[in-house]
């Protein structure tokens, strides 16, 4: 009976916590003064348009390098020069990864382009019989960097071997696939960007659900907790699974990129906050400024600062990941829990202050 | 009204505290234990080894409609444990399971409540799990390297990995998978060993009484039936005896009672069910059949409701999936939600032998889903309606089930 009534009086309490709240909010509709337009053209211009740029030059280069390999005489093949410009797109690629939003969004760019760890087998197989369609999702695995990695480093026990795999035309044609591949969908995201795009980010200023900031936000953060925070650090780790997965982190057949890839991303998250400009000559308006502007500076010095206390704890890793997990996870704990208080202060703290909803849920896992 | 139910429980409860504290002598001891651990001169009485087997089987059989290389008559021997001649067969990759006799589809739709005296609509319910089996393995698995599009099967897209629909977006495993929570496990739970005419049955009650148990075994019939009705819930749990302390344990009910658990809302309906199955087990070894109806009544109402939420649930999650043009999260909740609609036949009014949904009621709910191009030509209204007549026959509303 006591029960009974608690749960009716919770219920009661509930209903009218709800009027208020949903009072709350129509007068909420009303903008802060922060100039949100602004901040979205500093955005577009000065950050995601330029590291679009610098992304596409950077896979032309992968491809002009995948040119000269083929048409060099077998003898004087190297493996080198692809390598090299592999490395430089894939550091080019942390740049843009976190704006999966507009043309990237709904080809699902990131998907195509970084999903580790790849499917070796699968990749084989699709060598093999030379039959695969590299749009359908089920080959998210066997693309993109991950399965360049596996090709420029892992296909065989030493270089000599994968360079002469890399010259039968089975691996060739596959090879030039992928690359092919992340050069077309880096063009669509960048062409829309500048054709159309830009304005129709810039102009969707307003303050709710489907606005450019509140969806920027989001998607900000959904990288920021997946791909970044998880992918690169607490999946290998085994945060999600209990036992480590060293074969999981990001580029282990290279195995000495690891941690550049992530301080790379790291720093460009850090940027993208604080507002620098892609080349980080100038500062314009951003999630920090926005903050202070709401008078909430010791929250947006707090995020930075944690930022930097995860950079603090990674300078103790080393280079290859895969090593650090199997010789010293702890280490690798220690830079996620950094990074998941920054997550805390994000999501919770800072999406209240700037009054954006959280838009994403965890999946269902099933 | 519903709401009196659980108090008038209580109260019944009390009552049966202050007797029992009483010096009287027609005192009622209920001997209700901690877990869920019954014996007989130190033997234990539970068992339920027939509803672990077919949880495992049907576990086989979902796992294996996810394989490209599986063959109709194998996944529909895992589905029957024989073959289509009608000989023994052994489908299964666990060798206990090959040596058993039982299956999933002799329980599929085959409650004594239920289906008895309606075996044309068993028998359809049945042929149902294997035209969803045999489709899977003619229109998916030949459009494995398609793309799907409307009137199209083949992949799409869910966060990084692929789900694999039929023209109309639903995933086959999916809906076998959910269905069978319904058909399976609540129908034989709620509707046959929950049903005092099985409960009841022959000399059952007598025999209780008197302490007789089947040959060679340390249970009385009773008790059996009971514990048949639970491990059907918890017979895959990693402590039987325990098992709230691991919840989730299989695919099937128990996953999703863990899901409904977890939910604010709904918090406490873990322990409520397990504590109804555990006092009215206890109350069959005192005798006190009353007190037994009670429990069953508590497991009717609170089954059914975690059904229809997560009914619910699916329905405003493929909604909302659907509004960011995310067909591929859609899909997968929609075809986890035709699953749990198709399970809605099944639920049972906590008192009187009415189901919540009759047969037309939830044919039409399932053609909405399908008709057209099914989930790709879904709107709004039509989920909102869905769920609004699945909601309104329960205490809970569509947002704290949709969340």
């Amino acid at each position: 009976m006591k029960f009974h009534l608690t749960k009716i009086i919770a219920t009661l309490l509930f209903c009218l916590g709800l009027a208020s709240c949903s009072e709350d909010n129509s007068s909420d509709m009303s903008m802060d003064d922060f100039a949100r337009n602004e901040m979205l053209s500093f955005w577009s211009d000065e950050i995601i348009i330029p590291a679009y740029e610098a992304y596409v030059e950077s896979l032309e280069e992968l491809d002009q390098e995948l040119a000269h390999f083929i048409n060099q005489a077998p003898k004087e093949k190297t493996l080198s020069g692809l390598r090299n410009s592999c490395l430089q797109a894939q550091i080019s690629w942390q740049k843009v990864s976190m704006f999966e939003i507009g043309e990237a969004e709904k080809i699902g760019l990131r998907n195509f382009t970084n999903i580790f760890p790849t499917d070796t087998a699968l990749i084989n197989k699709n060598i093999a019989e030379n039959n695969f369609n590299l749009a359908l999702p089920s080959n998210f695995v066997a693309q993109g960097f991950p399965a360049l990695d596996y090709l420029l480093y892992g296909i065989a026990d030493n270089d000599q071997q994968i360079l002469n795999l890399l010259k039968t035309e089975a691996y060739l044609s596959y090879l030039t696939s992928l690359i092919s591949r992340l050069l077309e969908l880096s063009d669509l995201v960048l062409m829309d960007w500048k054709n159309s795009f830009r304005n129709e980010f810039t102009s969707n200023d307003g303050s709710s659900g489907t606005a450019s900031v509140d969806k920027m936000v989001n998607d900000f953060l959904f990288y920021y907790e997946k791909h970044f925070r998880a992918g690169k650090i607490g999946i290998p780790a085994g945060i999600f699974s209990g036992n480590t997965l060293s074969h999981s982190v990001e580029a282990p057949f290279a195995k000495e990129y690891s941690k550049t890839l992530f301080l790379e991303a790291l720093t460009n998250i850090q940027n993208f906050f604080l507002g620098k400009s892609h080349d980080s000559s100038t500062e314009g308006p951003s999630l920090a400024s926005y903050l202070k502007a709401m008078d909430q500076e010791p929250l947006a010095d707090e995020i930075s600062a944690q930022f930097n206390e995860a950079a603090t704890k990674a300078a103790f890793l080393s280079d290859n990941f895969k090593e650090q997990v199997e010789l010293d996870n702890s280490k690798m704990l220690e830079v996620y829990d950094e990074l998941q208080k920054a997550v805390i202060l994000m999501k919770v703290e800072m999406m209240q202050v700037l009054n954006i909803q959280v838009d994403y849920v965890d999946a269902d896992g099933d | 009204m519903t709401n009196l139910k659980p108090i008038i429980a209580l109260i019944f409860s009390i009552t049966l505290l202050s007797c029992s504290n009483d010096d009287d002598t027609n005192e009622i001891i209920v001997n209700n234990p901690i877990n869920y651990t019954f014996e007989r001169d130190g033997n234990s009485t539970v068992a339920f080894s027939g509803q672990s087997t077919r949880i495992g089987m049907a576990t086989e059989l979902i796992d294996a409609m996810k394989d490209f290389d599986q063959n109709t008559s194998v996944l529909l021997e895992m589905y029957a444990n024989q073959t289509a001649a009608g000989d023994d067969a052994n489908p299964y990759s666990d060798a206990e399971l090959n040596a058993s006799t039982k299956s999933v589809k002799s329980k599929v739709a085959a409650s004594a409540d239920f289906f008895a005296s309606n075996t044309s609509e068993s028998a359809t319910i049945k042929a149902d799990f294997e035209s969803w089996i045999s489709a899977q393995v003619t229109e998916v698995f030949p459009n494995q390297n398609e793309l799907a599009e409307a009137g199209k099967a083949g992949q799409l897209a869910d966060g990084t990995s692929a789900r694999y629909v039929n023209a109309k977006g639903l995933e086959y495993n999916q809906a076998v998978n959910k269905s069978l929570i319904g058909a399976l496990m609540v129908d034989q739970i709620l509707n046959n060993y929950l049903s005092t005419a099985v409960l009841d049955a022959g000399t059952n009650k007598s025999d209780n009484d008197e302490g007789i148990t089947e040959e060679n075994q340390s249970y009385t019939t009773m008790e059996h039936k009971w514990d048949e009705a639970y491990g059907y819930l918890f017979g895959a749990s990693a402590n039987t005896s325990n098992p709230l302390i691991s919840l989730g344990d299989d695919n099937f009910l128990n996953k999703y009672l863990a899901r409904v658990d977890a939910d604010e809302d709904f918090n406490g309906i873990a322990q409520i069910i397990f504590d109804a199955f555990k006092l009215g087990r206890a109350a069959i070894v005192a005798k006190e059949y009353g007190l037994r109806d009670e429990q069953i009544k508590i497991l009717k109402e609170n089954i059914s409701k975690l059904i229809a939420i997560r009914a619910v649930y699916y329905l405003q999650q493929g909604k909302l999936a659907l509004a960011d043009q995310n067909f591929g999260a859609a899909f997968h909740d929609l075809s986890e939600g035709f699953g749990f609609v198709y399970s809605l036949r099944f639920l049972r009014e906590s008192t009187g032998p009415n189901p919540y949904f009759s047969k037309s009621e939830v044919d039409a709910m399932i053609n909405l889903l399908m008709e057209g191009n099914g989930f790709w030509d879904l709107n709004n209204t039509t989920l909102d309606q869905l769920s609004a007549s699945i909601a309104e026959k329960f205490d809970f509303t569509i947002n704290q089930a949709g969340e």
